[in-house]
């Protein structure tokens, strides 16, 4: 045990969940404090007496007994929002590239898993599964997903972007871009051939639905019951366990170096002898395996999904890279952990807090806001290093 | 009064200082030569000066105003014109197109004459079209006006950026290894380009330059850069027998300097 | 090898009269075609690919343009009239040329992507769309609750000002929305005008409340059109009615009336474009899409001139959308999607980014395709499903065939086609933009 733990580097495996927990911890509490001020601002206004004549409750009570269950949604989404944008995030290290097809790799990855589950629902295995048995599925279907969205980042890169390398910038953009369109039709078609519909749902199956209770509360007329569902909880810890192993795939091994090297920079990386388009390959392999885990578990916390389910995830997800700072890892968790939390807390106290005039129904735009702001204010991210511009 | 003043410039980038404390000044109408190892901060000062870093601390003041704060395109509209290392032409525009682009900010044309055609705009575009001609001319190209700048050969294409540079009638010409990758017959040719340009058109030049031939030919003054410092500055006789620049940079190249002017 | 062999066959047979008379032939067995076949698709694309007999076959200009006077100006009208599907398909085409020329000038000529271009046409839309219904008056009724009989705020013939307000507003609403994010790299500014695209579609979808602009998902209607002048009508009847064959009636003449300035509109653009191109302005663009770095160091103010096209193009945009508005009489937050931005760069990518002939290419073909090879498609697959017929080696019945297979409902997919394969082997567009070559006088000597 101690020979094999030298070979591990430990202070790697620690270092990501600390820094996720760092930045649940802090974005949580800044929000929190955020709307809670806010909430004790609008009282004193007319928000605060439209509210008390409809619910009776004050908006600071409301306010503060929700609290618990928007940081827990916005978390489980960050934590989608995250493996999703790390899949961007490395493809945009190395190539300067946006994948503008990663939010379709997503859908398929989410495609495969539902109807992996979906045939082994009708094979009649998943009815009367045990509790283990419920789990080796959902994860045999997160690693259905996750290889099918690997391969065909892969095939994409190979057949779409690689000729196009030493283009102008342009030019690989607008071919993703056509790679997206393909896919969501393919995906369209496939599924209207084979199922002859196109919005499926996952299966229910497992205790995934249950939730753990934390307490009750009692506000005004109506009761709420504070807790997690089961099914958050996993979505969070298969997120944080792919995210540390990514970290320490990238940061602690050989190919990881190899990946930074070429990064860095290409030619000299391949005059050092890395093999540029196997690294680039892997790439592209290692962000549709996030992107594809990141699709069952979205479909596993939503439930219904469609062809064109990866477009606003996709999207989010490109924010959460671009505000952590793009190219950086670490920023992308970031970045995804304070989008989900924004989105979630904009999309449960907007409506309130406006009187109803702006509700969650601008959720889908807020996070452009959120994009817009940041390359203003500060282009290179929240973690990001101010580049020189070459001349 | 110098043209150009630079007082104690500084520009770091994340801790590396590029330019650390540099003053410098270049009177008008001289020829004078930037040197240094590679990574020794010479096209950074360049950038500096045109705009693209903004400076950390210190002061540029050309022809007595500052350039500070100044965004590239204004300072290009001051005078100051640049090539690049790296050939920056237009690829996918005509030669003449790369020339006329460089006369922007001498155009008068307004949306109202481009419209609808007035005699004002005609004549201006037939002037810069000749304009055009002329610098090509000048800088030695012949009957390629309607060639895309990236079909052109690469000394050709060097010329082409010098013309389009001297299209803007700058009062500063930065040309940033203007010989680099150019047979010894090309470099005499350009050699003498650039005291042609500085002697009939007036144009201050300030080049950056690796081959040795060109910088102790045409330079009537140079300055040594080193790991961003400004290590020396003096003629050419005086740079190759300063012990310091031989020490830090010339090293090889002063002994090469040297076995040269024994073949002369 | 094929390609170059077209290529020689082409250029035997494009000189001489027999470029005339393949052009005059191609047109006339087109007109005859449609005239006879008016429920033909076939037909009708022989007629319009005389277009491009006239854009390719050299001819004298005055020529070409005649041919093209008659082509646009009676034999459209009358076929049209005859069969107002071809007038639609020629109307929508015309719409989405302008908006490919719009683009062309921000992606083709500046090289800025803008993936949200759609919205500026949807504030063109809203625009009249506002001005033009009763909408004013149904601002404090939250949609389908409001009274029948509110009076229109302006009168129908307020649409010819409303052009110009279009072109203004757009163009301001242009300039606003690049402010920020022009000074941003290329793909980024990519996602930031998807953004801002989704944006005005999701404003156009929830701005029913507080106060009722757009009524939300349900749109506005009716809109207004201007007034049509009886002796329009009566005028037109003389001259066309023995040739389309029954007396045209004030709906048909309407659509005619949209597509001819749908077809001013058009040529106002192309001359704007191609002036502003041949001038400092256009120069100062390219310089700036082919580098950046390069253009500034020449005195190229970069924001103000990427703002410019931005403007230009927003406009172009506009000013269809209140032409759109007005004929459609309604316009919905659908009309306005992601979609139909990729759909209109889709137009730009295949007919040839910064090329006028290509951009109007590229909409032609990508409408064409939408609207009747892929309804044609449909519409053939559906007979066969409803026939006995098989399918001979692998014995597949077509009656088996899913009826999700639909190739009118697959326009993405074949836009996504188009775009990967223009990249791949012809990212310079079937039309490739070609520098314009000047002949400079030799000057006097001094």
């Amino acid at each position: 045990m101690k020979r094999f733990l030298r070979y591990i580097n430990v202070y790697e495996l620690i270092r990501p969940i600390g820094q996720l927990l760092t930045f649940s911890v802090g974005s949580a509490a800044l929000m929190s404090a955020i709307v809670v001020a806010l909430a004790l601002v609008l009282d004193q206004t007319a928000v605060g007496v439209h509210l008390m004549d409809k619910l009776n409750v004050t908006v600071f009570n409301y306010t503060l007994s929700n609290l618990p269950q928007v940081v827990i949604d916005g978390l489980t989404i960050g934590f989608v929002y995250a493996a999703i944008a790390l899949g961007y995030t490395m493809v945009y290290g190395v190539l300067q590239f946006i994948n503008f097809a990663h939010s379709e790799i997503f859908a398929v990855g989410a495609f495969v898993g539902v109807e992996l589950l979906i045939f082994l629902q009708s094979a009649g295995v998943l009815a009367g599964a045990s509790l283990f048995m419920a789990y080796a599925y959902l994860l045999l279907a997160i690693i259905m997903g996750m290889l099918a969205a690997g391969g065909l980042a892969v095939a994409v890169e190979r057949i779409a972007y690689r000729p196009l390398r030493g283009a102008s910038r342009l030019v690989p953009l607008i071919s993703a871009i056509g790679v997206s369109f393909l896919l969501q039709d393919v995906i369209r078609l496939v599924e209207g051939l084979t199922t002859g519909q196109f919005n499926r749902i996952m299966p229910t199956f497992g205790n995934f639905d249950e939730r753990i209770i934390f307490g009750k509360l009692s506000m005004g007329a109506s009761k709420l019951v504070l807790g997690i569902s089961i099914k958050s909880i996993i979505v969070i810890v298969v997120a944080v366990l792919m995210l540390v192993c990514l970290n320490y795939l990238v940061n602690a091994t050989r190919v990881g170096k190899a990946i930074r090297a070429v990064a860095q920079d290409m030619p000299t990386a391949s005059l050092m002898g890395i093999n540029v388009n196997r690294i680039i390959s892997l790439t592209f392999l290692v962000g549709g395996l996030l992107g594809g885990a990141a699709g069952v578990l979205y479909a596993l916390k939503f439930t219904r999904i469609d062809p064109f389910v990866g477009f606003f995830p996709g999207l989010k997800a490109f924010t959460a890279a671009v505000l952590g700072g793009i190219g950086n890892m670490t920023g992308a968790l970031l970045g995804g952990i304070i989008l989900g939390m924004l989105e979630t807390f904009a999309g449960s106290y907007m409506g309130i807090f406006t009187m109803g005039a702006a509700g969650s129904e601008y959720k889908d735009i807020f996070a452009f806001g959120i994009l817009i702001l940041v390359l203003i204010f500060r282009p290179q991210g929240l973690m990001g290093k101010n580049v020189g511009q070459k001349a | 009064m110098a043209l150009l003043e630079i007082a104690n410039i500084t520009k770091t980038f994340g801790g590396l200082k590029a330019i650390s404390d540099v003053t410098f000044s270049l009177d008008k109408g001289r020829i004078v030569s930037i040197i240094g190892p590679n990574g020794a901060g010479k096209t950074s000062f360049f950038n500096t000066l045109t705009g693209i870093y903004k400076p950390d601390s210190g002061a540029i003041t050309f022809n007595g105003k500052s350039l500070l704060g100044l965004r590239p395109d204004q300072i290009a509209a001051r005078g100051i014109s640049r090539t690049f290392q790296n050939i920056r032409l237009f690829a996918d525009m005509t030669v003449i197109e790369n020339i006329m682009v460089g006369m922007h900010v001498h155009y008068k044309q307004s949306a109202l004459a481009i419209l609808f055609r007035l005699e004002s705009f005609k004549k201006e575009e037939r002037e810069s079209e000749q304009k055009a001609l002329r610098l090509m001319k000048y800088v030695g190209l012949k009957n390629v006006e309607n060639e895309l700048a990236k079909n052109l050969p690469y000394g050709a294409q060097r010329r082409l950026e010098i013309a389009r540079a001297l299209a803007a009638d700058p009062q500063l010409l930065l040309l940033d290894e203007p010989a680099a990758g150019m047979n010894p017959q090309e470099t005499e040719d350009i050699i003498q380009l650039f005291r042609n340009i500085r002697d009939k058109m007036g144009i201050t030049i300030l080049l950056i330059e690796h081959d040795m031939r060109v910088v102790m030919n045409i330079s009537e003054d140079i300055c040594v850069m080193d790991y961003g410092v400004k290590i020396a500055q003096g003629t050419p006789a005086e740079i190759r027998n300063n012990t310091r620049v031989i020490e830090a940079y010339l090293g090889r190249g002063a002994v090469a300097g040297q076995h040269e002017e024994k073949m002369q | 090898m094929v390609s170059s062999y077209f290529k020689e066959l082409f250029d035997k047979v494009n000189q001489g009269p027999l470029a005339y008379i393949l052009i005059t032939v191609h047109v006339i067995a087109g007109t005859y075609l449609v005239y006879t076949e008016p429920r033909s698709n076939l037909a009708f694309l022989v007629l319009i690919t005389s277009f491009m007999s006239l854009y390719f076959f050299q001819a004298d200009v005055r020529f070409k343009l005649f041919v093209g006077a008659v082509l646009a100006l009676v034999i459209i009208p009358v076929v049209g009239v005859r069969n107002i599907f071809y007038l639609e398909v020629i109307f929508q085409i015309s719409v989405f040329a302008a908006l490919a020329l719009g683009l062309n000038i921000v992606v083709g000529f500046a090289g800025l992507l803008d993936l949200g271009y759609v919205a500026f046409y949807a504030v063109g839309a809203y625009l009249w769309a506002f001005f033009g219904s009763q909408q004013f008056y149904v601002l404090h009724y939250a949609p389908g609750t409001q009274p029948s009989d509110l009076p229109f705020l302006l009168p129908g013939d307020a649409f010819y000002m409303f052009l110009l307000v279009g072109v203004v507003i757009a163009g301001l609403t242009g300039i606003l929305l690049g402010l920020p994010v022009l000074r941003l790299k290329g793909d980024y500014l990519a996602i930031v005008t998807l953004g801002f695209g989704e944006v005005i579609r999701v404003l156009a979808n929830n701005l029913d409340k507080p106060l009722n602009f757009t009524n939300g998902p349900q749109g506005i209607t009716p809109i207004q059109r201007p007034t049509m002048p009886d002796f329009a009508v009566d005028w037109f009847n003389t001259i066309f009615s023995p040739l389309v064959g029954h007396p045209i009636s004030p709906a048909d003449m309407y659509n005619l009336m949209f597509y001819i300035y749908a077809l001013i509109v058009i040529i106002v653009i192309i001359f704007v474009t191609r002036r502003l191109d041949d001038s400092k302005l256009g120069r100062a663009w390219t310089a700036v899409r082919e580098d950046e770095t390069a253009a500034i160091a020449q005195g190229i103010p970069l924001v103000r001139m990427k703002l410019t096209a931005f403007a230009v193009g927003a406009s172009f945009a506009g000013v269809m959308g209140v032409l759109l508005a007005a004929s459609r009489t309604f316009i919905s937050p659908e009309s306005f999607s992601f979609m139909q931005s990729i759909g209109v760069l889709t137009m730009v990518i295949l007919g040839g980014s910064g090329s006028i002939p290509g951009v109007i290419l590229g909409a032609a073909v990508v409408t064409t395709l939408n609207l009747q090879v892929l309804q044609g498609f449909s519409l053939y697959l559906n007979e066969l499903r409803q026939s006995d017929a098989v399918i001979p080696v692998i014995n597949f019945a077509w009656k088996d065939l899913s009826t999700q297979l639909d190739p009118a409902k697959y326009q993405k997919l074949f836009f996504g086609l188009i775009l990967i394969l223009m990249m791949i082997f012809r990212p310079a567009g079937l039309i490739p933009a070609k520098r314009r070559k000047r002949q400079v006088a030799p000057e006097e000597s001094k």
